[in-house]
């Protein structure tokens, strides 16, 4: 099915139905649905242990499922191989650590994925891997390497980095975790920006922030299960489950 | 025999001894280098039968003897109708020996790439050869200078075993048990031919320290 077709039809961009999977005798996703529209921004919040990086990172086959179904545009995921490749090349990722390619300059980081996989030019590439660095306010540091740059730095050019694809959707699996607290909002930033332009987004965060005011639908996890999900004031304001109410406590008060 | 009538009498045959075993150094380190590099590949990849032929060939060649290893070669494989010539056995041997010890130095350095980078990677869509192109080759050769400089000293020190076969001409060994043979050079006719080996290796490691120091990785 073409995008304009899975558009119209309004077949969502990211879908799973009834996954499950376990760690030996850990049962890491029970039963896990979810439907992403077009557009949408999820975010998906939980305890640390609640599965919800697992899920993130089962959508592009990171992780297997052991049964169940994530359809990408109405397809599934395929099992192995190129065809593999080639869907998880329409979904941009962002990593925790960034995983930035540590021998390769920021502007090669940018511009492996397009000129490898889309077979892009390497001018053509280069113009668009800048147009993105600037956007997330690192063009300044395109020919230096990872490790000379800040984490929060590092992970704007990871965002480049996804967008240099033109992803479909973009998971985020804790992006900020790992940043000092000052650099945090400058990437949250880019991220708002992106939901402006109307990305499609599954961001699993601890920013609750965030989560108010950029997402359209709140997904709670725990235990490897979807406890609740609503519109986020509902779900700050009003949450049902009495698992999302302790672990709403538990983050405030300071 | 003083060391002036040893260099004067066979100053010439060290020197081809010096270059026969510069050139055989070379040639196998550059077999080595490209074997090591598949046999790493056959013991990363996806598919378990590689794995397990890349695994048994690095215990193989790792744990064998190089003098037994150059006997199969020079006189157990005629039998089965495989005659090399004797240089070309010396430097099957190194190359067989040598790529086992690199493959396990590219190994180390392949885990110091960290599985996140090669998520990265496979997120962007891109396949396991390109993986391996782009990702892990440059790194895992960028990381391994060090020991890959101590791999091409051990190289060197290994076609040493050329003085087990008659080699024409001679590497720097060999030119030892010659001038012993024909005179009392003693001591003093090791002492050249070891003069010349610590001398290569101290460039080498000149080199490898420079090239190391240019081409190393910030993490």
């Amino acid at each position: 099915m073409s995008q304009e077709q899975a558009a119209e039809k309004n077949v969502p961009v990211i879908e799973l139905r009834h996954v499950d999977k376990h760690y030996g005798d850990l049962h890491v996703l029970r039963d896990v649905s979810l439907s992403v529209a077009r557009g949408e921004v999820v975010v998906i919040i939980g305890p640390s242990g609640s599965g919800k990086s697992t899920l993130c990172r089962t959508i592009n086959r990171l992780e297997t499922i052991d049964s169940g179904e994530i359809l990408i545009e109405g397809e599934p995921l395929p099992q192995e191989g190129r065809e593999l490749a080639r869907m998880r090349s329409e979904l941009g990722m962002v990593f925790q650590q960034f995983n930035l390619f540590a021998h390769m300059s920021i502007l090669d980081n940018v511009t492996l994925g397009p000129r490898e996989v889309l077979g892009q030019p390497k001018e053509e590439a280069e113009k668009y891997a800048l147009e993105l660095l600037a956007r997330v306010g690192v063009a300044e540091q395109a020919h230096k390497v990872p490790a000379q740059l800040s984490g929060g730095q590092q992970q704007r050019a990871a965002i480049a980095r996804s967008l240099a694809m033109r992803p479909k959707a973009m998971l985020f699996d804790e992006p900020t975790s790992a940043l000092d607290p000052e650099m945090i909002n400058e990437v949250l930033d880019v991220m708002v920006e992106l939901v402006r332009g109307g990305m499609t987004m599954i961001v699993v965060t601890h920013e609750m922030g965030f989560a108010r005011r950029v997402a359209d639908r709140v997904v709670f996890m725990a235990d490897g299960q979807i406890v609740e999900e609503g519109a986020p004031d509902d779900f700050f304001d009003h949450p049902r489950s009495q698992r999302a109410r302790d672990f709403l406590d538990s983050i405030k008060g300071h | 025999m003083g060391l002036s009538e040893l260099l004067s009498t066979y100053g010439e045959k060290y020197l081809q001894g010096l270059l026969a075993t510069w050139s055989m150094t070379a040639v196998s380190f550059v077999f080595v280098m490209m074997l090591a590099v598949l046999v790493t590949v056959a013991r990363v990849s996806p598919y378990r039968p590689l794995r397990v032929v890349g695994d048994l060939y690095v215990q193989v060649f790792r744990n064998i003897p190089g003098v037994a290893l150059l006997i199969i070669i020079a006189y157990a494989l005629p039998e089965l109708r495989i005659v090399l010539d004797w240089r070309t056995c010396v430097i099957v041997t190194t190359i067989l020996l040598g790529s086992a010890f690199g493959s396990e130095n590219f190994m180390s350095g392949i885990n110091t790439i960290g599985v996140g980078q090669i998520e990265a990677a496979r997120s962007l869509g891109l396949t396991f050869t390109q993986i391996i192109r782009r990702v892990v080759i440059p790194q895992a050769l960028r990381t391994t200078v060090l020991p890959m400089t101590n791999l091409l000293i051990a190289v060197m020190l290994t076609t040493a075993l050329g003085s087990q076969v008659p080699l024409s001409p001679q590497e720097l060994t060999g030119v030892v048990s010659y001038v012993n043979t024909r005179a009392t050079g003693g001591i003093l006719a090791f002492l050249v031919s070891a003069l010349c080996y610590v001398g290569t290796a101290f460039v080498i490691s000149l080199v490898g320290n420079r090239i190391d120091r240019k081409v190393r990785i910030l993490r």
